[in-house]
């Protein structure tokens, strides 16, 4: 009987195809990924059974800033209800957010130009262009050419700073003293007007089947009630949101929808 | 990394033979890094995307007096929401961590007389307990009973896949818009001190069970009549002044 010869085996694992794995976790990764936006405050948004989707284009959403919970601040609520605006634009780059935010800009300018003709508000190109590029925004008018003459940096510590009476875009009053529109309903009236806009320019050539298919920010406003999602915290009195409402009701801007979490029908409210 | 091994085996070797050589390239830091990138595009990446409610409401120039009594009485039910609160902050369910929202609630016209010994009935959302409604909901189901029969009927034929799910969306909403048959009007009134999650919930019970007809409104002068006597016969406190200030830009 001869030894029981132990074979030596190499510790060598062939990679290869592991490696081929992960590149393709990797591949779907990357391209199923949408980056979470930079926000300039955090909410917690209620849940409700609803099923449907926030849509990925053409969506104007307003964020309403929540008391602040990190305790830095000594009333925090006093931060509560602070609008911010973001746009995006088409999925394909004939109408991307960047030409959307720059043809917002120039309309709700327009109009505030209009109304305030003793103060008007002025960009140079260079502001307009990084308006383009900025997701999230909240100053009012006259802070815009500050705000964008700022670096990125500083741009999102000064909109961080929900102590800053600048912060924000003014919504209280439904018209101001003069009986104009306050800020956020120059916004919401360019929105309008922009929507309308690009609804005329696509809907020109086409026939009247194919128009009423078409799928621009102005179909999501006035027929799905898509265009505006409201995302505001669970906390945040309602009070606070009614004059979102108020505001949206008064533009006629009055079909919109609020941003859930999902959670089932079973599942206890309380 | 890469191993280049030459094979000889026995040592004899044929002249002009090519050597046989196998490479060996080590991918173990190959993954190692995908491994990461992985790791970074799962955090940076948001699968669970946002639910929307979809909310219409009226512009302010059509809301006129005559339109708000339209309903008629015996289909009408009016909530008034409040959430509690303790301290500053609102107050939460020390078993399930939620925020405590309480909705008092009457059916038909409000009696400021208060010939009936309880108008104001209060309740919770509660949501549903082995699959029975509660809370809330119960009584919601209760009023829009003949819609929600039909739209049990279309939910089983959608399971057992005799329609489709456009099918059942169509044919539910048209079920709950159905004018033949008895449906409630509901009004929500949001208290000053209730919280935004309060008028989801409310207005999340209204789509569970498709209650078509609602609307938002402030609460009136008769609400607070209608809360003062609550608060008298069952000893609670419901009014208070604001909790929390809103912020003046």
């Amino acid at each position: 009987m001869g030894k029981v010869k132990i074979k030596r085996k190499s510790t060598l694992i062939d990679m290869t195809a592991m490696s081929d794995v992960t590149v393709l976790l990797l591949t779907f990764f990357m391209l199923t990924s949408t980056f979470l936006q930079k926000e300039p405050t955090i909410v917690y948004t209620p849940s409700s059974v609803s099923e449907e989707k926030v849509p990925m284009n053409n969506v104007v959403t307003v964020l309403v800033s929540s008391a602040d919970k990190s305790g830095k601040y000594e009333d925090p609520s006093l931060l509560e209800g602070k609008i911010f605006i973001s746009f995006t634009g088409d999925a394909d780059s004939t109408l991307s957010s960047e030409k959307i935010r720059l043809m917002m800009l120039d309309e709700a300018l327009n109009i505030y130009n209009e109304q305030h003709k003793n103060a008007q508000v002025h960009l140079t190109p260079a502001q307009k262009a990084v308006f383009g590029q900025t997701n999230m925004f909240g100053v009012p008018f006259t802070e815009l050419p500050n705000l964008l003459s700022m670096t990125p940096n500083e741009r999102d510590k000064f909109q961080g700073d929900m102590a800053n009476p600048k912060v924000g875009i003014p919504i209280n009053d439904n018209k101001d003293y003069n009986g104009n529109y306050n800020d956020f309903q120059v916004w919401l009236k360019a929105i309008y007007n922009v929507a309308q806009t690009i609804n005329r320019e696509q809907g020109e050539k086409l026939t009247a089947e194919e128009r009423a298919n078409l799928s621009n920010l102005y179909t999501a406003l006035m027929r799905k009630g898509q265009g505006i999602a409201i995302k505001a915290d669970k906390d945040t009195p309602f009070t606070t949101v009614q004059r979102v409402f108020d505001n949206l009701q008064t533009m006629k801007l009055n079909k919109f929808s609020l941003m859930t979490a999902l959670k089932s029908e079973d599942e206890p409210t309380q | 990394m890469a191993q280049i091994e030459q094979s000889d085996k026995g040592g004899k070797k044929k002249k002009g033979a090519q050597k046989k050589m196998s490479i060996h390239v080590d991918f173990t830091p190959m993954v190692d890094m995908n491994m990461l990138l992985i790791t970074f595009f799962m955090l940076c990446t948001t699968m669970i995307k946002s639910q929307t409610l979809q909310i219409v409401l009226p512009t302010n120039e059509d809301v006129k007096k005559e339109q708000q009594n339209q309903a008629k009485a015996s289909e009408a039910l009016t909530m008034i929401l409040d959430t509690e609160y303790n301290g500053d902050k609102p107050a939460v369910d020390a078993e399930t961590g939620k925020t405590i929202h309480n909705i008092y609630y009457y059916e038909g016209v409000a009696d400021t007389t208060f010939s009936t010994s309880k108008y104001l009935t209060k309740e919770q959302f509660i949501g549903n307990q082995n699959r029975q409604p509660q809370g809330i909901r119960k009584i919601l189901r209760g009023k829009n009973e003949a819609v929600m029969a039909e739209y049990e009927k279309l939910k089983t034929q959608w399971k057992n896949k005799e329609i489709t799910k456009d099918e059942f969306d169509k044919a539910a909403k048209k079920n709950a818009a159905d004018s033949n048959k008895v449906r409630p009007v509901v009004v929500i009134k949001p208290g000053p001190n209730t919280t935004y999650e309060g008028l989801i919930n409310a207005i999340d019970e209204m789509n569970i069970n498709q209650i078509s007809r609602y609307s938002i409104e402030l609460p009136t002068h008769t609400d607070t009549v209608l809360l003062r006597h609550y608060e008298q016969t069952n000893n609670e406190t419901i009014i208070r002044p604001l909790v929390r200030k809103t912020s003046n830009q």
